[in-house]
C-alpha cells in the first residue's frame, strides 16, 4: 500500500501555511497602533466585555453540528471503498447511520433544534 | 370627500384661538401654547374629525419676518392629518424666546417623540414631559442650535468621540425592571447583567452605512435596542436658506438619492403651490413619468438590497440590471444617472428628447422579465418565507401612530396613497391599483413594492399615451426664466430675467405645506417665504424619519438576524432620514 | 505616469521582487466601501455587472477593516461620522490606500455648513480623489486604475 500520495498531501499541508506566513513575516509592513489592536465595533467605543457567560444554547448548537459533521466525515471513506466493502459495509454503515438518525430524531423531538 | 368642518375645529380650539393663518387652500390656526395639548388631544379623539395622524411636528424661527416687534420668536407647527377623511390641519403655537417650552405630545402620537427631539436639536425649544430630550441629528458635542437665524451656517464643530449611549441603555433597563416589577416577575431572573452589548454601528453593511443600533443580546435574541441617527445630517434645511428657490433643487435630489427625480418634482410642486404658478399639462405628464421611473428604480434597489441581506445574491444582480436600463434612459434625458436636478420652479430644465416615448416603452418591456423572474424566485421560496413572513409585523394602529406612510403603511392594510387621495397631476385619470398588504410584516412590504413596480409601469405607459404637445414651462416669466430670444427684443423679459437671476425667484411672502407621494410615502414640504427670493424656512417632512422610529420596537425580542430583514424592508434612505 | 528611473545601482533582484509584490497588491485590492450617501449607490453600480469592478480584481468587498486594504469613502462624511471614519481607517491593516469618491468626500461638496466635514483629507490621508456628484462608474474605475499606477510607483510602502 503506497503511502506516498499521503506523504505529499501532508507535506503540502505543512508547506503552504509556512510559505504564506513566512512571506508575510518577510514582506508585509508592520505598523501596530492603539486603534488597530482594539476590537472592531464599527468605530464606536466599546461597552462591556465579550468575556461573559454566553447562553448555553450556543453550546448545544455547536455540539450538534460537530456530531453530525463528524458523521459526514466518516461517510466519505465508505463512498470511496463502496465496492470493496460490499454488503458488509452496507450493513455496518446502516447500523452506524441508524444510531445517529435515532439520535437526531431524539434531539428534534426534544426541541433542541429550536432556538427558544 | 366632504370638506373639513371648520366650525367644529374652531369649537374644539375654543378660547386658545389666536389667529387664522389659512392660505393657499390650507387650514392653519395659531393657538396659544398653553392649550396645545388639550386641543391636540381633542382633535385626535373627536369621532368626526379623527385627526389620528401627526404628519409633522416642526418649528420655525420667525425673528427676521415682519412684524419687527414680535414677542414670540419661535413657532412650533403641528401638521395633522385625518387619515380616513383626507383632511389636513395645521396648528401653530408661538413660543417666546425667554421661555421656549411646550408640553410634549409624545404620548398622543408616537411620531412626536423624535420630531420633538429634532426641534430641540435645531431650535432649542424644550418639550416638557419628553422622556429623552437629546440631540438627534447633530452630534452630542455640538453647542448651539443650528437652524436659529443667528447661527452661522458655515460654523462647523468637531466631534471627538461617538456617544456611548449608555445613558439610554440605563433608561431602557430601568423601564424593563419596572415592567418586570409590575408584572410580578422575579428581578433576579431578568439576566440584565449577563447580556452582551453589541454596537451595530454606523459603518456596517446591514445598517446601510449610516444607522447605528446599540443592541443588547441574550444569545441571539435582542432584548434592548437603542437607535442613533444623524450620521448623514448634511444640513439640507440650512443650506436651502442660502440661495434662490431653484438652487435648492440639487439638494432636494439628494434627499432620497435612490429616486432623485421624485424628490425634484415634489419640491417644485410645493414651491409652485406657494407661488401660485400653474405649469402646462405637458410638464405635469412628464413629471408623472419621471416620478414613476424613479419609483421603479427605488423599489428595485430596495428589494434587491433587502434580499441580498437575506443571503440571495442573484436577485440583486437581476434588479440592478433592470435599474441600469432605466439609468440609460434617465441619463439620456437629464444628463446624469443618479442625482438629477431635472425640474425647475415653473417647469423643467428641458423637454423630453425625440424618441423618448419609444425608448421608454421598449425599456419597460425589457425590465418586466427581470422583475417577474425575481418574484418567481422568492415568492413561494421556503427559506425566503421563513425569513420574512411574520418578521417585523406591525399593526396599522401602531403604524398610524408612528406616522407611517407609503408602501410600509399599505403593507399593514391601510390603503392610503396620496396619488389616489389627492389626485394631483392627473393621477385621478390614470387607471392603476394600489397594492395593499395584510399583516404588515417584511414579506408584505417586499411584495407590495414588487407589485407597485408593475403599477408604475402601467402609469408610465398611460402617461406616454396621453402626453400632449405644447410648451413644457410656464409662460409666467415673473417666476420662470424667459426664453433667451425674447431677452434681446423686449424690455420686460429682460427685467424678469434680471430679477430672477439677481434676486432669486420672487415667490411671494406666505407659507404653505404641500405633500407628494414619493417612494417611501409622503414627502412634505413646509415652506415659509419672505418674498425676498430665498427660502426663509424650508422644512422637509421625510417619510423615512417617521418610519424608522418604529424600528427598535420591531426588532426587540426578535433574533439578531432578523434585524437585517426588517431594516431592508423599510427602505430607510439616510439622505432622507437625516437630511 | 511613467516609471521613474530606479536609481543607479538598484539591485535587480529586489526591484523585480518589489515589482512582483506591487503587481500582486494592485490587482487584488480588497475594498472596504465606507459608503454613506449617493456615491455608495453608484459604487453598487460599479460592482454590478455593467461596470464590473471584478475585471480589475477588486470585487471582494469586505466590510471589516481587518480584511481590506482599500477604503473607498463614498458619500458625505459629517462631523458626527468623522470619529468612526478615523477609527475604521486606523483599524485597517497596512498597506492601505484610500479613494475619496465624490466631491462630498473630497471637499465637502456643496454642503458648506455646520455639520459636514469639508473633505476627508482633514482626518485621513487620501491617495486618489475622484470628483463627481456622483462620479459615473467609468470615472470611478479610472480612479481605480490611477490607484493601481500609484501603487506601482509609490516607494512609501516598500518592504516593511
Amino acid at each position: 500500500m503506497s503511502y506516498l500520495p499521503l506523504a505529499f498531501v501532508i507535506g503540502l499541508a505543512c508547506l503552504v501555511p509556512v510559505l504564506l506566513f513566512g512571506l508575510q513575516r518577510l514582506l508585509a509592513p508592520r505598523r501596530p497602533n492603539v486603534a488597530k489592536l482594539e476590537t472592531y465595533e464599527c468605530g464606536a467605543p466599546i461597552i462591556g466585555s465579550p468575556h461573559q457567560r454566553q447562553p448555553v444554547k450556543f453550546y448545544i448548537v455547536a455540539v450538534l453540528f460537530l456530531l453530525f459533521d463528524i458523521e459526514t466525515v466518516f461517510l466519505f471513506p465508505w463512498s470511496v471503498l463502496y465496492r470493496r466493502l460490499g454488503v458488509f459495509g452496507l450493513v455496518e454503515m446502516g447500523v452506524f447511520l441508524a444510531v445517529l438518525v435515532f439520535g437526531l430524531v431524539y434531539v428534534w423531538r426534544k426541541g433542541a433544534l429550536e432556538w427558544e | 370627500m366632504p370638506a373639513l368642518d371648520l366650525e367644529r375645529v374652531r369649537g374644539l380650539v375654543g378660547d386658545d384661538f389666536v389667529a387664522d393663518r389659512s392660505s393657499h387652500g390650507d387650514h392653519a390656526y395659531v393657538v396659544r401654547p398653553a392649550g396645545v395639548r388639550r386641543i391636540l388631544t381633542a382633535l385626535r379623539d373627536d369621532p368626526v374629525l379623527q385627526f389620528d395622524m401627526l404628519m409633522d411636528l416642526t418649528a420655525a424661527d420667525r425673528s427676521l419676518l415682519p412684524p419687527k416687534d414680535r414677542t414670540e420668536r419661535y413657532e412650533v407647527i403641528y401638521n395633522l392629518y385625518s387619515l380616513w377623511n383626507g383632511w389636513r390641519l395645521r396648528l401653530l403655537a408661538p413660543v417666546p424666546e425667554s421661555d421656549p417650552t411646550l408640553p410634549s405630545v409624545h404620548d398622543l402620537w408616537k411620531a412626536a417623540n423624535w420630531a420633538e427631539r429634532e426641534v430641540w436639536d435645531m431650535y432649542g425649544i424644550r418639550f416638557a414631559g419628553h422622556p429623552n430630550l437629546k440631540r438627534i441629528l447633530c452630534h452630542h458635542e455640538f453647542v448651539g442650535h443650528p437652524l436659529r437665524k443667528d447661527y452661522d451656517r458655515t460654523r462647523g464643530q468637531w466631534c471627538s468621540e461617538l456617544e456611548t449611549l449608555e445613558d439610554e441603555l440605563e433608561m431602557a433597563h430601568t423601564a424593563e425592571r419596572l415592567r418586570a416589577h409590575e408584572s410580578g416577575a422575579d428581578p433576579a431572573e431578568s439576566g440584565i447583567g449577563e447580556r452582551m452589548i453589541l454596537n451595530i454601528g454606523p459603518s456596517h453593511p446591514v445598517t446601510h452605512g449610516t444607522l447605528r443600533v446599540l443592541v443588547e443580546l441574550e444569545g441571539e435574541i435582542i432584548k434592548t435596542a437603542i437607535p442613533e441617527i444623524g450620521y448623514l445630517h448634511r444640513g439640507f434645511e440650512k443650506c436651502a436658506e442660502k440661495g434662490s428657490w431653484n438652487n435648492v433643487i440639487p439638494y432636494a435630489s439628494r434627499l432620497n438619492y435612490v429616486s432623485a427625480l421624485a424628490n425634484d418634482v415634489a419640491y417644485v410642486k410645493a414651491v409652485e403651490k406657494l407661488a401660485g404658478i400653474e405649469v402646462p399639462d405637458r410638464c405635469k405628464y412628464i413629471r408623472v413619468i419621471v416620478t414613476e421611473l424613479a419609483r421603479i428604480m427605488d423599489h428595485c434597489v430596495c428589494n434587491g438590497a433587502n434580499i441580498v441581506d437575506l443571503g440571495a445574491l442573484t436577485n440583486f444582480w437581476y434588479l440592478f440590471s433592470a435599474r441600469e436600463k432605466i439609468y440609460t434612459i434617465v441619463e439620456k434625458l437629464t444628463g446624469i444617472r443618479l442625482t438629477t436636478a431635472y425640474t425647475r420652479v415653473g417647469g423643467l430644465s428641458h423637454d423630453l428628447y425625440d424618441g423618448f416615448a419609444d425608448e421608454c416603452r421598449a425599456m419597460l418591456k425589457e425590465i418586466v422579465p427581470f422583475v417577474t423572474d425575481v418574484i418567481k424566485l422568492v415568492k413561494k421560496n421556503r427559506i425566503f418565507m421563513e425569513r420574512t413572513v411574520g418578521i417585523g409585523a406591525i399593526t396599522s394602529e401602531q403604524a398610524i401612530s408612528y406616522g407611517w406612510t407609503g408602501p410600509c403603511l399599505r403593507a399593514t392594510g391601510v390603503p392610503l396613497d396620496a396619488r389616489k387621495r389627492d389626485g394631483y397631476y392627473f393621477y385621478d385619470t390614470f387607471d392603476f391599483d394600489v397594492p395593499v398588504g395584510e399583516n404588515g410584516d417584511s414579506y408584505d412590504r417586499i411584495m407590495v413594492r414588487f407589485e407597485e413596480i408593475f403599477q408604475s409601469i402601467r402609469i408610465i405607459e398611460q402617461a406616454l399615451d396621453k402626453l400632449p404637445g405644447g410648451p413644457v414651462n410656464t409662460d409666467n416669466n415673473k417666476f420662470f426664466l424667459p426664453p433667451k430670444q425674447e431677452l434681446y427684443r423686449d424690455i420686460e423679459p429682460l427685467m424678469n430675467h434680471f430679477m430672477i437671476v439677481m434676486f432669486g425667484t420672487p415667490v411671494p411672502a406666505g407659507e404653505t405645506y404641500d405633500s407628494f407621494e414619493v417612494t417611501n410615502g409622503e414627502l412634505g414640504f413646509y415652506l415659509i417665504s419672505d418674498g425676498k427670493g430665498k427660502p426663509y424656512r424650508l422644512r422637509v417632512r421625510p417619510p423615512c424619519f417617521y418610519i424608522y422610529q418604529a424600528y427598535t420596537s420591531m426588532i426587540e425580542n426578535g433574533m439578531l438576524a432578523d434585524m437585517a430583514a426588517i431594516l431592508g424592508s423599510l427602505n430607510i434612505v439616510a439622505g432622507e432620514l437625516d437630511r | 505616469m511613467t516609471r521613474p528611473a530606479g536609481g543607479d545601482g538598484a539591485p535587480f533582484l529586489t526591484t523585480k521582487l518589489e515589482g512582483a509584490i506591487d503587481w500582486a497588491r494592485k490587482n487584488s485590492l480588497f475594498p472596504i466601501p465606507f459608503g454613506t450617501a449617493c456615491c455608495a449607490i453608484e459604487f453598487m453600480g460599479v460592482v454590478g455587472p455593467s461596470f464590473d469592478i471584478s475585471r480589475f480584481g477588486a470585487e471582494v468587498v469586505r466590510f471589516s477593516p481587518r480584511q481590506a486594504d482599500l477604503m473607498i469613502v463614498a458619500g458625505t462624511i459629517v462631523y458626527k461620522m468623522a470619529p468612526v471614519l478615523r477609527k475604521v481607517y486606523a483599524q485597517m491593516a497596512d498597506p492601505k490606500w484610500v479613494i475619496s469618491m465624490g466631491v462630498c468626500a473630497s471637499s465637502g461638496g456643496f454642503y458648506d455648513d455646520y455639520c459636514t466635514l469639508q473633505g476627508i483629507d482633514q482626518i485621513i490621508p487620501v491617495d486618489i480623489y475622484v470628483p463627481g456628484c456622483p462620479p459615473t462608474p467609468d470615472l470611478f474605475l479610472d480612479g481605480l486604475l490611477k490607484l493601481q499606477q500609484k501603487i506601482d510607483l509609490d516607494r512609501r510602502l516598500r518592504l516593511a
